[in-house]
């Protein structure tokens, strides 16, 4: 039971801790949450995209950009007669051109970029090797867009996202340490005489220090709250959008919901707040509380 | 109770102690006297591990002072109490809760809390003015607030250092015969001063320190060997 009162107690005096720091609280929950929300946009845009790539690999589908000179009937009769292909659908490039202008609203451009295309169907993810091998001996094709492509190409961008995202992480976190820190380190002077009363009397090292280790993890999940935000936004709004706008310029169809990860998501960011702002709390202690 | 073996202690080439010997019995009220920078507060603070000697021993009942580990350094202090020449009280906190305070730290009840801090703030005779805060007590008043915190915990061993620097004659007076009180329930107490005729009128037992070292003791009219309730836990 004294041990349960004395956490109680440290808990309480914690509290008076962060209520004296004021101000200091806002600024350091802010920096701390745009790091961990930045950490955690990309940890959800890692996570996103591997789930489309984990799509990517099971596609029955791949699109065939075919050069203006060539004969569109004549290439997509050739694909359909191929015994592993289900189905083949011609867009012209003047139907591509319309359905673009309508999703996206560009009516005042003039010209045509966009090619005449097939939307080749297998019958079986394992044969599309196979039948791109083919595609590829026929003339009059420009480019061929497929799932291992795509795939490849996800996997750079997922890449280099990852490590610039964690790159500027990282110099956040280190930025939010110091000023914890001193934060911590402020609050400590502030309250000299309480600590030394409460040294000199014989408290536990534990009661002097602890309500500033706690000081420092109510940051650690306070900011890891505030960061969940922006990503909950980005999730229902820009993402959902962005999957629907993804889904109709594509070539190919996906699946998935990147909605599953946020809880994870969320305790990762409030264990890395907690782990960063309670480690420099507690080496700000042990700096400057003299037992 | 007290037991200082060859204790020296410097800070740089000043030796604020130099090779002192003392012993204090469980009970005994003396007093420490000395000229500014003779010694006293550090005697003061080497006996509450504040200081760690440089060489000798410091034996407070069964413990070694000087050998405690950083760890062990709160039982010692729980087992004293120390009364300051500053007060040391929290300023927003009243007399109650400046007492209080430290109570709830090493995880008292409540209920034990408000006996206890009731029975220390009336023995300094401050019951009635349990829920002032400090600014509204006068500097005696605020001393003996201090004095209530330091026994509140009911600790063998009291060590009071210059409890009266900043206080006027009268009070100065008051305090002393507060603490004689208090000793005379069975505590020791260690008081350090410069106020000379105080020593006089108290008629204690008195170490005079000059430039670190003792160079009179009245002795002790107590014998010495008890823990005197100062024993580990």
């Amino acid at each position: 039971m004294r041990e349960l009162r004395v956490v109680w107690r440290t808990l309480q005096e914690a509290w008076s801790s962060i209520k004296s720091s004021g101000i200091s609280n806002f600024i350091v929950i802010s920096i701390l949450a745009v790091a961990l929300a930045l950490f955690g946009g990309v940890l959800q845009l890692n996570s996103s995209i591997k789930q489309i790539s984990q799509n990517l690999d099971t596609q029955l589908e791949f699109s065939i950009y075919l050069l203006d000179s060539a004969n569109v009937e004549d290439i997509a009769r050739q694909i359909s007669r191929l015994d592993k292909v289900e189905k083949v659908e011609i867009v012209t490039k003047d139907v591509a051109w319309q359905r673009f202008k309508e999703k996206f609203d560009f009516r005042d451009i003039s010209g045509n970029p966009l090619p005449n295309t097939l939307h080749v169907n297998i019958r079986r993810p394992q044969d599309l090797d196979e039948v791109i091998t083919e595609v590829k001996k026929l003339s009059g094709i420009e480019q061929i867009s497929y799932a291992p492509e795509l795939f490849n190409g996800l996997e750079r961008i997922r890449s280099i996202l990852f490590s610039f995202g964690i790159l500027i992480t990282l110099i956040l976190a280190l930025g939010t340490i110091t000023i914890v820190s001193n934060t911590i380190q402020l609050v400590i002077k502030s309250r000299s005489l309480e600590i030394e009363i409460l040294r000199l009397v014989g408290v536990d090292d534990w009661f002097i220090r602890g309500p500033f280790i706690f000081h420092g993890i109510f940051y650690g999940v306070a900011s890891a709250l505030l960061a969940i935000v922006p990503l909950l936004l980005f999730q229902n709004f820009v993402w959902n959008s962005f999957q629907t706008s993804f889904k109709t310029i594509m070539p190919v169809t996906f699946n998935f919901d990147s909605g599953s990860d946020l809880g994870m998501i969320f305790f990762i960011l409030a264990l890395t707040g907690i782990l960063v702002c309670g480690t420099s709390s507690y080496f700000t202690t042990e700096r400057y509380i003299k037992i | 109770m007290i037991r200082l073996r060859n204790v020296t202690k410097a800070y740089g080439n000043i030796k604020a102690l130099d090779n002192v010997n003392l012993e204090i019995g469980a009970g005994e009220m003396a007093l420490v006297v000395g000229a500014s920078g003779a010694g006293k507060s550090t005697l003061m603070k080497l006996l509450y591990r504040e200081e760690k000697p440089d060489s000798g021993q410091i034996i407070i009942g069964n413990i070694d002072v000087g050998s405690l580990s950083h760890t062990k350094i709160p039982y010692l202090r729980r087992r004293m109490g120390i009364v300051f020449q500053d007060f040391k009280l929290l300023p927003h906190k009243s007399a109650f809760e400046n007492v209080a305070y430290a109570l709830r730290g090493l995880g008292a009840e409540e209920y034990e809390i408000q006996k206890r801090v009731s029975g220390a703030l009336k023995l300094v005779g401050l019951l009635d003015r349990a829920f002032n805060l400090p600014s509204e007590l006068s500097g005696g008043e605020q001393q003996r607030v201090g004095i209530a915190r330091a026994i509140v915990q009911g600790p063998p061993l009291v060590i009071a250092d210059e409890p009266t620097g900043n206080l006027d004659p009268n009070t100065s007076f008051e305090i002393f015969t507060l603490l004689e009180r208090i000793a005379q329930r069975g505590t020791t107490i260690l008081v350090s001063t410069h106020n000379q005729s105080l020593v006089k009128h108290f008629g204690k037992r008195v170490i005079t320190l000059d430039k670190g070292k003792v160079i009179s003791d009245t002795g002790s009219t107590f014998t010495t060997g008890s823990g005197g309730g100062f024993a580990r836990s």
